[in-house]
């Protein structure tokens, strides 16, 4: 079990994937779909990110110290800046103050906060276990599993809401529709790059199975599989039959929806799990 | 459901491990028995690193900050001054950054006769 400064450490890393994620998925999808009144959303997710970026940050001072005092000790801080650690928090901060910039600029600022998004997406290239490896193809992999896994959550919280209202039932079959189509390219290489990564980090059957890295690897497969099954059911069924003027199927969406945002939390969890209290197997 | 998905994270983090420890050998070894105090205890990591806090304690009891004097940068091989606590087991534990960026800790002892 580890200790207080591990826990906050997980709890910090699920709070900047949640923020992190959210708010550039949100933006992207705000382009990608024309969808209105997503500001707030963005606004306060990236804020969220911000919080824990910073957060994170002094965290990782602690952790050198062994002690409160490191988080705010400007000596380790300035160690910290002056490795790759410090480059993700420079981009993080960047990425984020842009995209919440862009949501104050009008039209023009839609592309200012996707691109702030995807800077503060590419930022998780440069720390972890991806990082350090001179392999193009998995920074790749990584940035694209990312962008894909972003776009599918900012669109659900949008989605959600125009199916709340039974005036936007046709706005929310059509976006719903369009995401439909684009996520039979995007969720495959979701998956490709996943498995990919987990291939190339874990290595063995053995590995997988045997190593706490590998079990939490599967526990987020198995959530991955779940989301998929209730994305399926959304395609398959609830989003036609809306598009068909069935008003019952927004309710069934709404309601599936909102279990596919708990499925991403508890992916997103394991996720921080994985990637700061478990070590690659060797 | 939210029951089920808790106790699996919970079920990771208890088999979780904070283990990041490059830590290649030490004089005195780890486990070691020596008959003399050492002047110093040697420190040979497997890469660069940047040690943040290395403290000592003595027969449970007693700790203390080593001193790391000028040791302040990115390398391999530490050298770090003791005093002589007495007989008794040393414990040393230590934290460092690795330049990749990662936080390292470790912990080894030795027994003075």
């Amino acid at each position: 079990m580890p200790d207080a400064f591990g826990l906050a450490a997980i709890v910090t890393k699920f709070a900047l994937y949640l923020g992190v994620m959210t708010a550039a998925g949100t933006v992207i999808a705000t382009l990608m779909f024309r969808l209105d009144r997503t500001r707030g959303l963005a606004a306060a997710f990236a804020a969220l990110g911000l919080m824990a970026t910073v957060l994170a940050f002094s965290l990782r001072g602690a952790n050198l110290t062994g002690d409160v005092s490191g988080m705010t000790d400007p000596e380790m801080l300035g160690l910290l800046w002056s490795t790759p650690v410090g480059t993700a928090l420079l981009l993080r901060l960047v990425g984020l103050g842009l995209l919440i910039a862009g949501l104050f600029m009008g039209r023009i600022g839609t592309w200012v906060s996707v691109f702030g998004g995807g800077i503060a997406i590419w930022s998780f290239d440069h720390v972890g276990h991806v990082s350090g490896r001179d392999t193009t193809l998995l920074y790749i992999a990584l940035t694209l599993h990312l962008l894909a896994f972003a776009l599918w959550i900012g669109v659900l919280t949008p989605l959600k809401r125009l199916a709340s209202s039974s005036g936007t039932y046709a706005l929310a079959a059509d976006v719903g529709h369009r995401f439909g189509i684009i996520a039979t390219i995007t969720v495959p290489a979701l998956i490709i790059a996943g498995g990919y990564m987990g291939y190339v980090l874990v290595g063995s059957l053995d590995a997988l199975i045997g190593t706490g890295y590998g079990q939490a690897l599967i526990i987020k497969v198995l959530l991955v599989g779940l989301l998929l099954v209730l994305a399926a059911a959304n395609k398959l069924r609830f989003i036609p039959a809306l598009r068909l003027g069935d008003s019952a199927a927004a309710n069934h969406l709404s309601k599936s929806i909102s279990v596919e945002w708990l499925v991403i939390l508890a992916v997103l969890g394991t996720t921080a799990v994985l990637t700061t209290n478990l070590t690659l197997p060797t | 459901m939210k029951t089920i998905l808790l106790a699996g994270m919970m079920g990771i983090w208890a088999t979780g491990a904070m283990a990041h420890s490059p830590l290649d050998t030490t004089t005195p070894d780890n486990a070691a028995t020596v008959t003399e105090m050492p002047t110093e205890v040697l420190m040979d990591f497997k890469g660069d690193i940047r040690l943040t806090r290395v403290s000592i304690t003595h027969a449970g009891k007693h700790s203390m900050d080593m001193d790391l004097g000028e040791q302040k940068a990115f390398m391999q091989q530490f050298a770090l001054p003791m005093h002589d606590m007495g007989a008794g087991v040393y414990v040393v534990e230590w934290r460092g950054l690795g330049d990749d960026g990662h936080a390292l800790n470790g912990t080894f002892s030795f027994t003075v006769e």
